[in-house]
C-alpha cells in the first residue's frame, strides 16, 4: 500500500508539468501559390511582375486565448522567420496539457523593451541581420525585391520596418481565430500586403519614423488562417 | 609539533586570503551615482573582460584587418584620438565626427555624439559597420573569431564553450569598456581630502561651478545630456546633430555633452574637433552669437569671464588629469596575449 502510494506521489509532479506542444506553421503565399523567392510573380491587379527576393520577420509575444482570456504566453517569446530557412518557419509552443484556446495573438516585431537591453542571443543575436547597426534597434520586418516601376538602380525595393520610440513604435498585434488543434497553421497573404503600394513613390524604408509607421499597418491585413 | 601544525595552517590561511583579495573588477567611487549600466544582464569575470580587451586591440574586427577600436582610442590620451579632428577608418577614409574619449562609460546612457546607439553593448556594432570606419558586420566578424584559435580558447574558458555568437562578442567588448573608470585625478583626491587645489585651482573650480557645472555636472563631468552649445554648424560637415535621429526641430545642432576628465589630453575638441587648445574652448564660450534658435537655456545668458579666469578655469581643468587610468597596463595592448597569435589573427 505504502509503496503505492508513493509512486502515486511521485508521479504527481510529472502529471502537473505534462505539457501537450503544439506547433505553429507559418506559410507565405501570394495569390493563394506558394511564395517562391527571385521568381516573376504576376500581382492580381497589375499588369507587371514582382520579384520577392527576401522576407524575414520577427513574430514575438505569442498568447493562446480561450473565450477572450488568455489561456497561454509564451516565455521569451521571439521567433525570426526567414522563409530562406524552412525550420525557422515551424516552432513548437510548449503549453500545458489538454489546453483550450479558440484564438491566437501575437505580435510583428520586437518589443520596446528588448529593443533597449542590450546585446541578446538566439533569434535576437545581432549577427542574424535584423539589427541595425547606424543607430540602435531591431528591423521587425524586411521585404525586398524588384519591381518595374521602382525608380530605383536595377528597379530594386526595400523594407526595412522597425523602431522603438514613440510615435513611431510600429510593434503590431494580430489576433486570429484558430481551431483547438495541434498544429496551428498561419498564412502570410504577401499580395495583401502589397495592395495598393504605389511602388513608383515607395520604394525604400530603412529608417524608423512615419512612413515605417504607416506600412506597419498593412501587416494587420495580411494574416489569416485559411489558404 | 602541534604547534608547527597550528602556524602551518594559519600561514596557508593569510596566504590564501591575500592571494584571493585582489581589487574587485568594478566598483562605484565613492559619492557617485548608480551605474546606469545593468551589471545583472552581463556579470563581469576577469576571463570575459580579457577577451574584451583583446577585441578592443585585435583588427579583426575591421574587414581587411587593418583597423581596431585602439585605432582612434589610445589608452594614453584618455582612448579619445589626439591630435586629430576626424575619426580615422579603413583605406585611409575620414569619418564625419571626431573620436570621443572613452571613460566611465557605465554611467552612460546613450552613445555617440547624437545618442543614436541605446545601449554599451550595441555601440561596437556602429564603428565596425561604418564603411568610413571598420566597413565590417558582425556576422562576419564572428565567423572570423570562430575560426581563430586563440579567441576560440578565449572563449571556452570564459564560457567553457567555445562558440562564439554576436551577443557573447558585444558583452566581451562591453565587460572591458566598464572597467575604464577614470576616478583618481588631482580633482578627486581632493574631494577625498588627500590633496589640496592650488589658490589658481581652487579659483579655477569656483568659476567652474559657476559657469560650467550645469552640464559637465560633478563627478562625471557630463549631465549625459544634449545641447546646442552655440557652434556654427561647419558647411562641408552640415552636421546637425542628434536632429538626425530624433527628427525633432529641438534637436536641431544638439550634441552629447562630453566628460572633461582627462580633458589635458583629449584635444581636439567639439564634436568636429575644430578646437586645439582650451583657450579656444573657452574663448567660443564667452563669444557665443545669441541667435541660434536652439541655443542651451543655460547659455542664453553671457558668460563673462576674464582673462585671468579663463587661465584660473584651465588649471582647475588639469586636475582632471588621471595619471593612473591613462597608463594602467591593465587598459593597454594586451602583449602578452598577442605575443602566440598577433592580434589574434
Amino acid at each position: 500500500m505504502r509503496f503505492i502510494i508513493c509512486f502515486l506521489i511521485g508521479w504527481m509532479p510529472l502529471c502537473l508539468v505534462a505539457q501537450n506542444d503544439i506547433s505553429i506553421r507559418f506559410h507565405h503565399q501570394i495569390n493563394h501559390q506558394k511564395l517562391i523567392l527571385n521568381e516573376q510573380i504576376k500581382l492580381p491587379s497589375e499588369s507587371d511582375s514582382v520579384v520577392i527576393t527576401t522576407l524575414k520577420y520577427y513574430i514575438s509575444g505569442i498568447q493562446l486565448l480561450w473565450q477572450g482570456k488568455t489561456v497561454f504566453r509564451e516565455s521569451n517569446s521571439h521567433h525570426l522567420i526567414h522563409i530562406e530557412e524552412s525550420k525557422s518557419c515551424t516552432f513548437p509552443l510548449h503549453t500545458p496539457k489538454n489546453i483550450h484556446f479558440d484564438q491566437i495573438v501575437f505580435c510583428v516585431g520586437i518589443d520596446s523593451i528588448s529593443n533597449v537591453s542590450g546585446a541578446l542571443g538566439g533569434d535576437l543575436d545581432p549577427t542574424l541581420g535584423m539589427y541595425w547597426t547606424w543607430q540602435s534597434g531591431y528591423i521587425n520586418f524586411k521585404l525586398e525585391g524588384i519591381h518595374p516601376k521602382c525608380p530605383s538602380r536595377k528597379n530594386e525595393f526595400q523594407f526595412h520596418i522597425g523602431g522603438y520610440q514613440m510615435p513611431y513604435y510600429p510593434l503590431q498585434e494580430i489576433k486570429l481565430s484558430i481551431p483547438n488543434k495541434k498544429q496551428i497553421d498561419i498564412y502570410l497573404q504577401l499580395e495583401k500586403l502589397m495592395a495598393n503600394l504605389d511602388f513608383k513613390t515607395q520604394k525604400s524604408i530603412m529608417i524608423p519614423g512615419k512612413e515605417a509607421m504607416d506600412f506597419s499597418k498593412r501587416f494587420t491585413q495580411m494574416f489569416s488562417t485559411a489558404q | 609539533m602541534r604547534k608547527g601544525i597550528i602556524y602551518i595552517a594559519l600561514f596557508s590561511f593569510f596566504a590564501l586570503v591575500s592571494f584571493t583579495s585582489t581589487e574587485p573588477l568594478f566598483h562605484v567611487p565613492s559619492g557617485w551615482p548608480k551605474p546606469s549600466y545593468d551589471f545583472s544582464k552581463n556579470t563581469l569575470s576577469q576571463d570575459k573582460i580579457n577577451i574584451g580587451r583583446a577585441l578592443f586591440y585585435s583588427p579583426i574586427l575591421s574587414k581587411d584587418n587593418t583597423i581596431s577600436c585602439a585605432s582612434c582610442h589610445l589608452s594614453f590620451t584618455g582612448f579619445a584620438h589626439t591630435d586629430h579632428d576626424l575619426s580615422h577608418g579603413i583605406d585611409g577614409k575620414i569619418g564625419k565626427r571626431n573620436a570621443p574619449a572613452l571613460m566611465n562609460l557605465a554611467w552612460g546612457k546613450t552613445f555617440m555624439w547624437d545618442g543614436r546607439i541605446n545601449h554599451l553593448d550595441m555601440q561596437a556594432l556602429a564603428p565596425i559597420s561604418d564603411s568610413n570606419e571598420m566597413n565590417e558586420n558582425i556576422a562576419h566578424v564572428v565567423e572570423k573569431l570562430n575560426q581563430s584559435n586563440l579567441f576560440k580558447n578565449l572563449f571556452y574558458s570564459a564560457y567553457r564553450d567555445s562558440l562564439i555568437t554576436g551577443e557573447r562578442t558585444l558583452k566581451c567588448i562591453t565587460q572591458f569598456m566598464l572597467t575604464l573608470v577614470s576616478a583618481n585625478s588631482k580633482y578627486d583626491q581632493v574631494m577625498r581630502h588627500e590633496d589640496t587645489f592650488s589658490s589658481q585651482e581652487k579659483n579655477g573650480y569656483l568659476l567652474f561651478q559657476k559657469n560650467c557645472a550645469s552640464c559637465h555636472t560633478e563627478p562625471l563631468f557630463t549631465n549625459n545630456q544634449f545641447a546646442n552649445n552655440g557652434l556654427q554648424m561647419d558647411t562641408v560637415l552640415l552636421d546637425n546633430g542628434r536632429f538626425a535621429i530624433t527628427h525633432l526641430a529641438s534637436d536641431s545642432l544638439t550634441f552629447k555633452v562630453p566628460t572633461l576628465r582627462n580633458i589635458e589630453f583629449t584635444y581636439p575638441y567639439m564634436h568636429d574637433g575644430r578646437f586645439k587648445k582650451l583657450s579656444q574652448v573657452l574663448n567660443h564660450y564667452t563669444s557665443i552669437p545669441q541667435h541660434a534658435s536652439t541655443l542651451d537655456s543655460q547659455l542664453q545668458k553671457p558668460i563673462l569671464l576674464s582673462a585671468n579666469d579663463k587661465v584660473d578655469i584651465i588649471s582647475f581643468l588639469l586636475t582632471l588629469t588621471d595619471k593612473e587610468f591613462l597608463y594602467h597596463p591593465k587598459f593597454q595592448y594586451p602583449k602578452k596575449l598577442f605575443s602566440q597569435s598577433p592580434n589574434g589573427l
